[in-house]
């Protein structure tokens, strides 16, 4: 074909046809996108590239009354090993260090982890979890292993960042420190002070953001109307002593393994502002080591034994059917009441006085006290321990405070027999926290406050709510039952049931308890014999400062099973403890000490050295540590050299001469 | 308007590593504190010095006080 214009012509209309076609149809399709189907892409796009994102409140820290970290919520790594991604050649030449560096790191053998990481890599293995928990310095060290240094890709690090609760005393008080864990059926379990402010207090408040992908697997956040701040949670300050704690802790600790015990709880109280000052709950695990398993303390009621002796005898004393000197006959060791036998430990002391009765700690001089006076008018008694809210819970913050049980006329646990029991504190319960709130009382003459585990709850330094002592019973008996109560328990320790425990260098006071436990079956019992040890008292004896409970379950009778035996002990080395923390101070009035020869001769250094700065003085006379001084303070840098110590006799330079620098003086003394 | 929100995405980076860093920082001072901790409570201070032949006294330390006279 001949190339002529129409030719050409032609074949541009095609190509301009086509192109047109082409952007007809780029518009039509341009349009569909647009308008037809825009409503479904505009919605995909948006869920691609746009997401709600929660910004985790950071829940707030329980710190000691001294400012000491209880509680507070760090992030935490879980350590895998992606076994497939690293190369022939590196796994090859890294793997057998890497499971020695593990090995080093965790103690097991090193051709365990070898095994399971080369059998991880055959399977194809992408996770295989390795350590958990790690803390932060940890992870680094491990994130330095051979292999692990080379990272996620090449080296197959992989690790997984969570954020959990951290106690940095360890084991020291946890179960009262506590915790919160809401499980994925949003079944909270609240332990202890975290979980009781844990709603709060502690745990602040979400926040929510928009955020659009950008690349990187980060997102940046969008603004947005709907956009919610994360509140982070207040911190709490307890009012335990981080001191007496440990104390508390490890001497508990050292008894309960000593006699084998099952569980044991001892707290320390603030007489004065009722303030826990420490608690300690241990209990037994398989393997026969102790750790903070329950908050016995508070929640376990239990018949507390003798140490409720003297509330049955302040009742009596309060009524004034007795006075500490009315005789009660003990027999000799047994007696009927009732058709039941009550015993007392030993041979019987037969007739004594009613505070000597309590403080041998018969029962059958309380339960005679109790049943002769009481027993046409049980109410009365009982009337008194409600009025002192034996009957009721103190009400503590922390959650699952056990109910205490008292029987009455009526109840089904109420007979004939029920009221000698309950005055040596049987057939009645009472958790180890509510006894202590009665001690204190005694201790903080008869004002019953309400045992407290807060101080305050602060957003940094800002007060959010500060707690005050909260008064239950202002006074709970006369002063005279007072004074003669807080002598028997002085007298306890010095000459009683306690006396072993005497110390001449510093005061307590307090009341021993030896309970049996688990004897329903009573045969069972007798082969092997269960009893609940426990101290309950104050120091010191004068004007009380702390008031402090122990109770131990089931010691081993092997060892030993006495309440002066196995919790007294305990109870002893606190109040030692906290009586050696505490200097003793003498305060005396200054002695104005007045001597003519030291008043001359500072009023004539003075004047000396106002007046000489460059040139010689008259030292002649001068002590020489004054003379040395001066010289030494002059303004010309000069050399001095001393012969004797007394007081100047002669200068090598005569006075008002200019000194020189360098100039040596010699100075002789006698 | 691109350059601005390129230079934001960078802030989003740069926001990312450093929360990341201060989460580590907060974890290295909480390790360390419960070092410490465990360290100044006075039953292992005791246990230590115990060796060197230190033991815990049994009378409180005295102070003096001098009142002034006006």
């Amino acid at each position: 074909m001949a190339t002529t214009e129409t030719n050409i012509l032609n074949r541009l209309y095609f190509v301009a046809g086509c192109m047109f076609v082409f952007a007809l149809a780029v518009v039509f399709k341009l349009c569909s996108i647009q308008f037809v189907h825009g409503e479904k892409y505009r919605a995909m796009a948006q869920k691609r590239a746009v997401k709600y994102f929660d910004i985790p409140a950071n829940r707030g820290n329980i710190y000691s009354a001294d400012g000491s970290l209880l509680a507070m919520s760090i992030p935490k790594y879980d350590i895998a090993i992606d076994a497939v991604t690293s190369s022939e050649k590196n796994f090859k030449k890294y793997i057998k260090p890497l499971c020695d560096s593990l090995a080093t790191f965790t103690g097991k053998p090193s051709n365990s982890f070898e095994l399971k990481i080369k059998k991880a890599r055959e399977t194809e293995d992408q996770y295989l979890a390795l350590l958990r928990n790690l803390s932060y310095s940890e992870f680094i060290r491990v994130r330095n292993f051979p292999l692990f240094r080379l990272g996620a890709v090449r080296g197959g690090f992989v690790y997984n960042q969570t954020t959990k609760r951290e106690h940095p005393m360890g084991g020291i008080a946890e179960r009262s420190i506590g915790y919160e864990r809401i499980d994925e059926n949003n079944y909270a379990t609240r332990v202890g002070i975290d979980g009781a402010f844990g709603k709060d207090y502690l745990r602040g408040k979400n926040g929510k953001r928009l955020k659009q992908k950008i690349g990187k697997g980060e997102w940046k956040p969008l603004r947005d109307a709907n956009e919610i701040e994360a509140k982070d949670g207040y911190d709490i300050y307890t009012t335990i002593d981080v001191n007496i704690q440990d104390i508390a802790h490890h001497s508990l600790l050292g008894q309960l393994e000593k006699y084998e015990a099952d569980h044991g709880c001892v707290v320390v109280m603030d007489v004065k502002t009722g303030e826990i000052k420490a608690i300690s709950n241990l209990g037994r695990n398989r393997e026969g080591k102790y750790y903070e398993r329950l908050n016995y303390a508070v929640g376990e009621s239990h018949e507390p034994g003798s140490t409720f002796k003297v509330m049955a005898m302040m009742a009596a004393l309060e009524d004034k059917v007795i006075d500490t000197s009315t005789v009660v006959d003990t027999k000799n060791g047994s007696k009927r009441f009732y058709g039941r036998t009550i015993y007392d430990s030993g041979a019987g002391h037969g007739k004594i006085s009613a505070a000597k009765a309590l403080e041998v700690s018969s029962n059958i001089g309380l339960a005679t006290i109790i049943d002769d006076n009481y027993k046409d008018n049980p109410e009365k008694f009982l009337k008194r321990l409600r009025q002192w809210r034996l009957n009721d819970t103190l009400g503590v913050s922390i959650i699952g405070e056990g109910i205490p049980d008292i029987p009455h006329p009526g109840a089904s646990n109420w007979s004939r027999n029920a009221l000698p029991s309950i005055s040596y504190g049987y057939n009645m319960e009472l958790t180890p926290l509510q006894t202590l709130a009665f001690y204190n009382a005694i201790a903080n003459n008869g004002q019953l406050i309400k045992p407290r585990f807060l101080r305050a709850v602060k957003e940094f330094d800002r007060d959010i709510e500060v707690f005050e002592k909260e008064v239950l019973v202002d006074k709970i008996c006369s002063e005279q039952t007072l004074s003669k109560i807080k002598d028997i328990l002085k007298n306890i320790v010095v000459r009683g049931t306690g006396k072993k425990l005497y110390s001449d260098t510093f005061s307590m006071a307090g009341k021993t308890g030896t309970a049996w436990t688990d004897y329903a079956d009573i045969e069972a019992w007798r082969k092997d014999k269960k009893y609940v040890s426990s101290f309950a008292g104050y120091f010191p004896a004068d004007n009380p400062k702390y008031s402090c409970i122990v109770v131990i379950h089931k010691p081993s009778t092997k060892v030993g099973f006495y309440g002066a035996d196995v919790s007294g002990p305990v109870f002893k080395r606190i109040a030692q403890k906290i009586y050696t923390d505490t200097p003793l101070i003498d305060e005396i009035q200054t002695v104005e000490f007045e001597n003519a020869q030291v008043v001359e001769d500072f009023e004539k250094f003075n004047s000396v050295s106002n007046t000489y700065k460059t040139i010689m003085p008259d030292l002649v006379g001068m002590p020489a540590m004054d003379a040395i001084a001066f010289l030494e303070n002059m303004d010309v840098n000069i050399k001095v050299k001393l012969n004797g110590s007394g007081r100047i006799k002669s200068q090598s330079v005569s006075e008002n001469i200019k000194l020189k620098p360098n100039q040596t003086i010699i100075l002789e003394a006698s | 308007m691109i350059a601005s929100a390129h230079s934001a995405d960078k802030k989003v980076f740069e926001i990312s590593r450093l929360s990341n860093e201060a989460k580590e920082l907060r974890s290295a001072f909480m390790d360390g504190r419960s070092k410490l901790m465990r360290l100044k409570m006075e039953s292992t201070i005791e246990k230590k010095v115990v060796e060197k032949g230190l033991e815990i006294s049994e009378v409180p330390p005295k102070k003096i006080r001098i009142k002034r006279q006006e």
